[in-house]
């Protein structure tokens, strides 16, 4: 990999706001943030730190790695912010000393106690703002948790870190206006859509199937009974219409009952990546909806974090064991396809294909082999990139920063770096990234790196293999 | 000298293992009461046990994970633990103090295999330090502990080694008994206060990572109230509405 060239440093770095905002609010970050000003911020953190210490689990955690933590450094080298940067305050381990060095001087008793006799003052305003800038550069991708000995597990400091922060008003602010519509707002998703704007747009997409393929390939909405609630990345129905036709169109071939509801129809859950407070309250609308529907199932278009967060959270928040089940719409489709109620023409795409592993999909080891197999059934030339699976390289803008727009430069020539070259190496026409945060990254960074490779969903590029048999049903 | 030699591999040898295995005993029973207590707090106890079996094993027969990040550090530091169980376990002059103390014990290392494990040690050892001075991303991690450790740990390999095989005068194999015993006192009574620690705890980390990503239902609003800001909208940050006068906010911070 190219280490940074000045000039790309200088474009990566660049301040995004205006000094004075930044004077005001004390906080040199290039994220955006609302408006607000907050005095004595040390106490205030400390206080959203023992209220959040005493609710949940993290208590544990935070004890167990600040024991073992053996500052061996192998987790530098699979950082992909730290291979770009070079900087040493980006080594995963740092990032999180950043926390643990808090909870350890004011939250055990040898730290306080070591405080008083020192005369440590603890907690700085300084400490506060390196952290906000700190846990916004990780992109929570979780590669260094497979690489510490230890098993700590960095992006889970990060997680909290982000959510202590968020606890004292330090949100970036694409992050918390997509939130509050989706929780208060008329249209009550982050994108702002209206049901009409919903209806029209789908309407369009089966209509062009129709012209496409000659048959109705229609978007059930607001089904009663139907076994799967279909909950995509809310974006794809403004951006990825392929992707959306493509899941239709499985759907048409397997005659499965699906719908989209009008009541809440989106997947993203900015919760994930900043607070457990909004993980939970975004998870009870998918609920309601899934009990307004009556439905069995839960399905998750193409996209990680939404996947992982209805998948590993639904049964926490939602009913426990009792809890609809969360699928992917690939597990779902490799399914269908396994069973043979799926038909691929065998040779449908002869471009080279490759596939990126979405951090939230892989990491986990849950969807890792499903959109493999399905992809060598219908691509005649399949390429690997390396690393793969479990161990995937992050495209760069996971953990929500992908929304930041301010963050571009960042994300393209810092934290997609890596990224790059493995795309390119490749030689790939077109890269699969089943994702819609991935999409919308690899798309900048393929732009910013002149790579000639087309960034496509799954489904974008199933839909053009499928074989519609004449019976089946619903015809 | 020699009273003080006795102390050392007497008294106080019993108190520093009595006190490291209370000490290690007392962070493995909290952390396996933190697991207990996270999984009964998270509502649909889905954990991948499976799974963390898998992790965990793996990385306590770390041969498919040495290769990964930093191969020669890590290779070195495999090297490091053997010679570091090996040695104070299995050789033959500690094995007989053990059957001498508690009546009975476990077939000692033959002399030459031990040796080669106690020059592995030193050898890795001595690695170990310079993968830490020499590698930018591990200097900038390291703390005090991180330096004392490796001398400390070889401290009794290298007087011990020399002790079995040199030539020494009386008074030289007396000091070097001392340091080989003092160090290894000392290295007992700290082993549950530091990083060492993970001798025990490691084992637990897969698992205590997966409960901890287990949240807790309910609990974002109760981190609201406690703030003193149930009612607010969450987005509202909490910085931007001072709490009300004489509103009782639990003292949690010290
Ligand atoms: S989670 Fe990913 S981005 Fe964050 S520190 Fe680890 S490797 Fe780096």
């Amino acid at each position: 990999m190219q280490p940074l060239t000045e000039e790309e440093r200088k474009r990566a770095f660049a301040a995004t706001r205006k000094p004075e905002a930044i004077r005001k609010q004390r906080l040199p970050v290039r994220y955006h943030v609302e408006d607000f000003e907050v005095a004595d911020r040390p106490r205030r953190f400390l206080e959203a730190f023992a209220a959040i210490l005493k609710h949940t689990n993290y208590r544990l955690a935070l004890d167990h790695y600040m024991r073992v933590t053996a500052k061996c450094s192998r987790c530098s080298v699979k950082c992909q912010v730290y291979v770009a940067t070079g900087d040493t305050n980006d080594i995963p381990c740092h990032r999180s000393e950043l926390l643990l060095s808090v909870y350890r001087r004011h939250f055990t008793v040898s730290g306080v106690l070591r405080g008083r006799i020192l005369g440590d003052p603890g907690l700085t305003d300084e400490r506060i703002q390196e952290m906000a800038d700190s846990f916004y550069n990780c992109t929570a991708c979780r590669r260094c948790h497979f690489e510490c000995p230890m098993g700590i597990d960095h992006a889970l400091i990060t997680h909290l870190g982000r959510y202590i922060l968020s606890e004292i008003g330090i949100v970036p602010r694409a992050l918390a206006v997509s939130v509050r519509e989706q929780l208060t707002g008329a249209t009550g998703n982050t994108s702002a859509v209206p049901v009409a704007a919903l209806k029209d747009g789908l309407e369009f997409l089966s209509e062009e199937m129709q012209e496409d393929k000659g048959i109705d390939i229609p978007f059930p909405i607001d089904q009663d009974g139907a076994e799967y609630l279909f909950l995509p990345a809310v974006s794809d129905f403004l951006m990825e219409g392929e992707t959306l036709m493509g899941n239709a169109a499985v759907f048409r071939a397997t005659g499965d009952k699906w719908t989209i509801g009008t009541g809440y129809f989106d997947g993203i859950n900015y919760g994930l990546f900043y607070s457990d407070h909004i993980l939970e309250q975004v998870l009870q609308k998918i609920r309601a909806e899934a009990e307004r529907l009556q439905v069995s199932k839960i399905l998750i278009g193409e996209c990680g974090h939404a996947s992982r967060s209805a998948k590993f959270f639904y049964p926490t928040f939602c009913g426990g064991k009792e809890a609809l089940p969360v699928v992917n719409i690939m597990e779902y489709t490799h399914r269908a396809w396994k069973e043979g109620r799926l038909k691929l023409k065998p040779d449908a795409i002869s471009e080279t294909v490759t596939y990126h592993d979405p951090c939230n999909l892989a990491r986990s080891g849950w969807v890792v082999e499903q959109p493999r197999e399905l992809l060598k059934a219908f691509c005649t030339n399949y390429v690997e990139m390396t690393p793969n699976r479990q161990d995937n390289i992050c495209c760069g803008g996971g953990g929500g920063t992908v929304s930041m727009d301010e963050l571009r430069p960042y994300r393209t020539l810092v934290g997609g770096r890596m990224k790059a070259d493995q795309i390119r190496a490749t030689g790939a026409k077109y890269c699969v990234a089943p994702c819609a945060n991935c999409k919308k990254q690899l798309r900048e960074l393929v732009e910013e790196h002149a790579i000639d490779c087309q960034i496509v969903g799954l489904h974008d590029l199933l839909y053009k293999a499928i074989i519609f048999d004449s019976s089946v049903p619903g015809e | 000298m020699q009273a003080w030699i006795e102390f050392g591999r007497g008294p106080l040898f019993r108190l520093a293992f009595c006190l490291m295995v209370l000490g290690l005993l007392r962070v493995v029973v909290l952390t396996i009461v933190g697991i207990a207590e996270a999984y009964r707090r998270n509502s649909d106890r889905i954990v991948p046990w499976k799974a963390i079996a898998r992790q965990t094993l793996g990385w306590l027969v770390p041969v498919r994970r040495l290769l990964g990040g930093r191969p020669v550090y890590s290779v070195t530091s495999f090297l490091f633990h053997v010679g570091l169980l090996a040695v104070p376990l299995f050789l033959a002059a500690h094995v007989r103090l053990w059957r001498g103390a508690v009546g009975f014990a476990w077939p000692a290392l033959p002399q030459r295999p031990a040796d080669y494990f106690t020059l592995l040690a030193i050898a890795a050892g001595a690695g170990l330090i310079c993968g830490r001075v020499f590698h930018r991303g591990a200097r900038a991690l390291s703390r005090l502990q991180d330096y004392i450790w490796p001398p400390l740990l070889l401290a009794p390999f290298v007087t011990g080694y020399v002790c079995a095989h040199a030539a020494l005068g009386p008074k030289v194999y007396q000091e070097m008994m001392l340091v080989h015993i003092y160090a290894a006192d000392l290295i007992m009574l700290t082993i549950p206060f530091t990083k060492i620690a993970h001798c025990v705890l490691a084992p637990f980390s897969q698992a205590v990572t997966a409960v901890a990503w287990k949240f807790v239902p309910g609990a974002g609003q109760e981190v609201a109230a406690t703030l003193g800001y149930a009612g607010l909208p969450i987005w509202v940050a909490n910085s931007r509405s001072a709490p009300a006068a004489g509103d009782k906010k639990e003292a949690l911070v010290k």
